[in-house]
């Protein structure tokens, strides 16, 4: 229910790779219970799609109306975050964005995405057991 | 020090008239902090006093004149065969004077945090002694006025925006500081810090690391916006996408959306974290409405106004909002200062298409027009039935320098930027009338100075 009312204006994402990414993060979600772990998969899925939408690091920059996707996929998923109000979550997704850009500003590898994200998961999981 | 009048028509013969409202009212109009309001009565029988407003008193107290200078009593200044030059309609009035000795002329009353100081009990009285009559009383207010508070804030402003931006990684701070240190008005993260002091919690270092993040986040919008827009310049200096390339535009303002993100859940209120994640959600989607609608350019009002109130004005609210939340505002207050931030949002950017038809307006007169970016003059200079028409056809082409010339001139012609500015105003009249009735703790005047200047600007 949550994610069917969380993609409007981004409708197209879903088949696009939005779905499996959430599929990805909903395991290690599971822990924080509903609606919490709904909210942060998909939260978790529109920040990896945002930057793979940005092509952030790749020597291509993305077409305006995909950079402009991208920025709304971090808003919402930052907004998802908010209606949590799991502040250490926030503040890792957070982190996670502001090393994968640098990194990419600088020209060098970064951690990936995901496995960024599924460590604060599961960290923010474990603290709510 | 800022001096005034406050003017009032009594109705009986002896009459305490309770000013301390007007008063209240007269400080927060002039923005004094701390400081000292001055009364002086400008008429021989009209005293000052300060004493508890209670009915049964004041019948007390008018009698207690009444019975030391009685009006019937025998007075040489009622005597007029032994005065010289008497004015005709002068009054027999000696009673007056005489109860006038037992008052004040003059009072001074100290003002602390933008509120009169007085006690549970005072009130302060203009005293008619020989009414009815229109009286005026002089004030002088001086001390320390929001003015100079909010030289303070600014000054805060860019030391905490220098601190945020020194310890970030060269490859995205190096770009967003060349932004932030060419200018830009600060209009959301001032907003921020005056909101701030609205509530019992008032804390000055954590309401500037929220004034800093709100500013990062309209950076960050600006540094995508111009890769988007393909803008060379910006500040006039070269845009990040213009001189990083583009892939860099995009890291740096992703980096800053998130750093912004973080420092406000750090600040660890959960209202003012969903205030501007909502904020900054509004702004996105209005981002992409913003370049569907190109697609139709020049859209009507209500596409207009849906991607304005995203795109500019949600921003400008929250900032006001996230402030005073930041500070344990009480709800009716926050609400306010949303639909004031709202209102003057929305007037902002009309204001700014209208200043694009200036040739003195700083940055190349068009520039909207040539980008095709929404502007309501546009949208109504077109809804001219002599003029749209052509409008709407040099639009549809190329527009060379000699046909944005002509579009500019038809606009003008069509009455449409007088209407756009009548609109602006009509919004920051609304947006100071939100301000009204509500405990604003001295920053109201501030409030009102800045949605003025909003449609102040000429160029």
């Amino acid at each position: 229910m949550i994610v069917s009312e969380e993609l409007e204006a981004i409708e197209p994402l879903w088949k696009a790779g939005l779905e499996a990414a959430y599929s990805a993060y909903i395991p290690a979600a599971t822990g924080l219970g509903e609606p919490q772990a709904a909210r942060v998969a998909l939260a978790a899925a529109l920040v990896e799609i945002a930057l793979e939408l940005q092509r952030l690091g790749g020597q291509a920059p993305p077409p305006p109306p995909d950079l402009l996707r991208g920025d709304l996929c971090l808003a919402r998923a930052s907004r998802l975050l908010a209606d949590t109000r799991d502040r250490r979550l926030q503040i890792a997704f957070a982190r996670a964005i502001e090393d994968q850009s640098a990194a990419a500003a600088a020209g060098r590898e970064a951690q990936p995405t995901r496995s960024r994200l599924l460590r604060a998961i599961g960290e923010s999981a474990g603290a709510a057991a | 020090m800022i001096s005034d009048r406050i003017a009032i028509t009594t109705n009986r013969p002896t009459e305490f008239v309770d000013l301390t409202s007007r008063l209240q009212q007269a400080v927060e109009r002039a923005g004094l902090r701390t400081g000292r309001i001055h009364l002086q009565s400008l008429h021989t029988t009209l005293g000052l006093a300060v004493n508890e407003n209670e009915q049964l008193l004041l019948a007390d107290l008018e009698a207690l004149l009444k019975r030391l200078a009685p009006a019937e009593a025998t007075y040489l200044h009622d005597d007029f065969s032994l005065r010289s030059n008497v004015p005709e309609d002068e009054p027999a009035n000696g009673h007056a004077h005489a109860r006038n000795l037992l008052l004040q002329p003059s009072l001074t009353i100290l003002v602390e945090e933008g509120e009169i100081l007085i006690g549970r009990w005072q009130a302060i009285f203009a005293v008619e002694l020989d009414g009815p009559r229109s009286r005026e009383i002089a004030i002088q207010l001086e001390g320390e006025f929001a003015r100079r508070i909010a030289d303070g804030e600014r000054r805060l402003i860019e030391l905490e925006l220098e601190r945020q931006l020194h310890a970030d990684p060269r490859p995205v701070g190096d770009p967003m500081r060349r932004l932030v240190e060419a200018g830009g008005k600060r209009f959301r993260p001032f907003l921020v810090l005056l909101t701030s002091r609205l509530g019992p919690d008032h804390d000055p270092l954590r309401a500037a690391t929220l004034a800093a993040a709100v500013e990062l986040i309209h950076a960050a919008t600006l540094v995508h916006d111009d890769y988007v827009d393909e803008s060379p310049k910006r500040r006039g200096r070269p845009t990040v996408a213009a001189a990083e390339g583009p892939a860099r535009a995009v890291a740096v303002g992703d980096y800053y959306f998130a750093k912004a993100t973080r420092l406000i859940a750090e600040l660890g209120n959960a209202d003012v974290t969903s205030t501007i994640a909502e904020a900054m959600e509004a702004i996105c989607r209005s981002q992409i409405d913003d370049l569907e609608f190109r697609g139709r350019y020049p859209g009507d009002e209500a596409a207009y106004l849906k991607v304005v109130r995203g795109k500019t004005a949600a921003l400008i609210a929250a900032a006001c909002v996230a402030g005073a939340q930041l500070s344990g505002a009480p709800a009716e207050v926050v609400e306010r200062v949303r639909r004031y931030g709202d209102a003057v949002g929305v007037a902002f950017q009309m204001t700014d298409d209208v200043v694009d038809f200036s040739e003195r307006s700083g940055k190349p007169m068009g520039q909207d027009i040539r980008e095709r970016v929404l502007s309501l003059p546009l949208i109504y200079a077109i809804e001219d039935a002599s003029l749209g028409a052509e409008i709407q056809e040099l639009l549809a082409g190329p527009l060379p320098d000699d046909h944005l010339r002509r579009v500019v001139d038809l606009v003008s012609r069509s009455g449409a930027l007088e209407r756009v500015n009548r609109q602006a105003h009509g919004l920051v009249r609304a947006a100071v009338g939100e301000l009204e009735g509500v405990d604003l703790d001295g920053v109201k005047s501030t409030l009102v100075e800045i949605a003025e200047s909003v449609v102040d600007r000429h160029a």
